[in-house]
């Protein structure tokens, strides 16, 4: 009867413990104190599972899961779960028939070997047979190449002597028109610009009135200087432009442009539009010029051709009024615009200023 | 006379344990031998210095690994091959503080300082003891400790009344106690 109430005193005691491990032990009588602080070191006891399984997986025979508890349901069987994997685990551990850790062990089958030795024996045909396969269906690359036309001495646009484009217009913001007269002369710089009405008559540095452009170029000399375009003879005008000149345009020339020349253009010279190449005029050079993609329809189609491209070089080196003077089609007109659009250029010169010319480029799509 | 019993004794066991060492240096698989003989000190030393049953598993296998790990560059230095293993123990542990708490990492110099503390021999002789049990006795307490087990579970497990169970126990409890003393 002792025994059981030391037994039950043992137990309550036990039962505290467990379920609050961190509390104050019970008061209890001193036999039982002696046996709860055995029980107390018994509190985390090893499982004698953790035990196996770990040496079995220390010895390599076991390989399992992430750390924590053994289950209760199969206790005879050691099973250890780690919650994190082992820092030094071992390659063998991991590819065991690579490392030779189950060498011998696993059964041999004859299939596989047939298999692989199938697989090999296609894969060396195959490698084998490729240099002829290529040979037979080459592919064909597609190329293209461009050509700035105005640098090839010998193409069927020369260079001219007698002419250039360009224009160039002035007045000084009068109220009238500007009067009819004739050209100033051409030189490849202007000093002063022309007027039909002199504001100034005493400058300090006296210097003929002239218009850019090649001295080449003359003008039939009519009457006094001034606008020959003008329908209105009377009363002389410099014309509403600005900046000098004659006309209706800016910057010194004669005319509706823009610039020292004479007409509807800019940057000096007579013609309208860009100045050409010649006359005093230099070629650009193309400092960038990526070369075109080939159209998708053009390369399956696998056509060839050569598209020729009339282009505006600015006084800036970029290429503007891209028109395409010969066409080849199937989507290559297009490509070739789209690469030259992305040029640039030194720009021509004339007179050591950069002026805009047009020039023709030429751009060959080819297949080999 | 006794005491020189007992230093041929202890250079038997010092020689027993490096050629063990040298055996696994040689051989992995006799790893195992080492491990038997030291795995409750282990655990023990670790049991001590944690809250629960699975840190102290979880660090228990880091230590047995890392040391399979290091074995190669396992130095004697006139201590047992346990005081080396507590050494990673306690390194192993001051990792686990250091990630949590940032408590103090203990470098490697201070190992040779890590000793056999008495009441860890104690605590690992009394789980070598349990084994020593009587079956259903060692049964009890397994489950009782180990399973966390209630006694009326214990009781529906073994087929037998609560009031059996709870004397297991308590004759379980007696008998390590007066082991220990011995």
């Amino acid at each position: 009867m002792a025994n059981i109430t030391l037994a039950d005193q043992l137990e309550d005691a036990i039962e505290i413990m467990i379920a609050e491990p961190d509390s104050a032990p019970p008061k209890v009588d001193l036999k039982i104190g002696e046996l709860l602080r055995v029980a107390g070191e018994l509190r985390l006891l090893p499982d004698p599972n953790f035990k196996a399984a770990l040496k079995a997986e220390l010895l390599g025979q076991t390989l399992v899961m992430p750390m924590a508890v053994f289950t209760d349901t199969h206790p005879q069987v050691p099973q250890l779960q780690r919650r994190q994997a082992p820092r030094d685990a071992r390659l063998e551990d991991i590819l065991p028939s690579l490392f030779k850790a189950g060498d011998g062990n696993y059964p041999v089958h004859r299939g596989n070997f047939a298999i692989s030795a199938a697989i090999h024996a296609a894969l060396i045909v195959l490698i084998a047979t490729a240099g002829f396969w290529m040979a037979r269906q080459p592919q064909l690359t597609p190329h293209a190449t461009s050509v700035l036309l105005t640098d090839i001495s010998t193409y069927p646009l020369p260079l001219s002597t007698d002419k250039t484009g360009g224009g160039g217009g002035g007045g000084d913001r009068d109220k009238l028109s500007e009067s009819k007269g004739s050209l100033p002369r051409f030189a490849r710089e202007q000093v002063t610009p022309p007027a039909i009405v002199v504001r100034n008559e005493q400058p300090k540095l006296p210097a003929d009135p002239t218009i850019t452009g090649s001295p080449e170029l003359t003008a039939p000399p009519t009457s006094g200087i001034g606008n020959p375009l003008s329908a209105i003879l009377q009363p002389p005008s410099n014309g509403t432009g600005s900046g000098g000149g004659i006309g209706s345009g800016d910057y010194g020339g004669v005319g509706s442009g823009q610039g020292p020349g004479f007409g509807l253009g800019s940057g000096g010279g007579t013609g309208g539009g860009a100045f050409r190449v010649g006359g005093g005029v230099s070629a650009p050079k193309a400092i960038y010029d990526p070369d075109p993609d080939y159209s998708e329809e053009a390369r399956h189609a696998k056509f060839q051709g050569t598209v020729l491209l009339w282009v505006v070089v600015g006084a800036d080196g970029r290429p503007r009024d891209i028109r395409v003077i010969r066409s080849v089609g199937m989507g290559l007109d297009q490509k070739a615009i789209e690469a030259v659009t992305q040029w640039k250029f030194e720009p021509a010169m004339l007179d050591g200023h950069p002026v805009a010319v047009q020039v023709n480029i030429e751009v060959s799509f080819h297949l080999y | 006379m006794k005491a020189l019993e007992n230093q041929n004794l202890g250079n038997k066991n010092k020689n027993d344990e490096q050629l063990q060492v040298e055996a696994a240096r040689q051989d992995p698989a006799r790893f195992a031998e080492l491990y038997e003989n030291n795995f409750d000190r282990v655990y023990a030393y670790i049991a001590s210095r944690v809250r629960t049953r699975e840190e102290a598993q979880d660090a228990t296998a880091d230590v047995f690994h890392h040391a399979l790990a290091s074995l190669p560059r396992f130095e004697w230095r006139g201590l047992p091959f346990v005081a080396w293993l507590l050494g990673i123990a306690a390194n192993v542990l001051s990792d686990r503080w250091h990630r949590v708490a940032r408590q103090r990492e203990i470098v490697a110099d201070d190992l040779d300082q890590i000793g056999i503390e008495d009441d860890i021999e104690q605590r690992a002789i009394l789980y070598q003891l349990v084994d020593t049990l009587p079956a259903d006795q060692r049964h009890v307490i397994v489950r009782r400790f180990v399973g966390q087990k209630s006694l009326r579970e214990i009781a529906t497990e073994l087929e037998r009344s609560e009031g059996a169970i709870k004397q297991l126990q308590l004759r379980a409890l007696q008998n390590l106690r007066d082991r220990i003393k011995l």
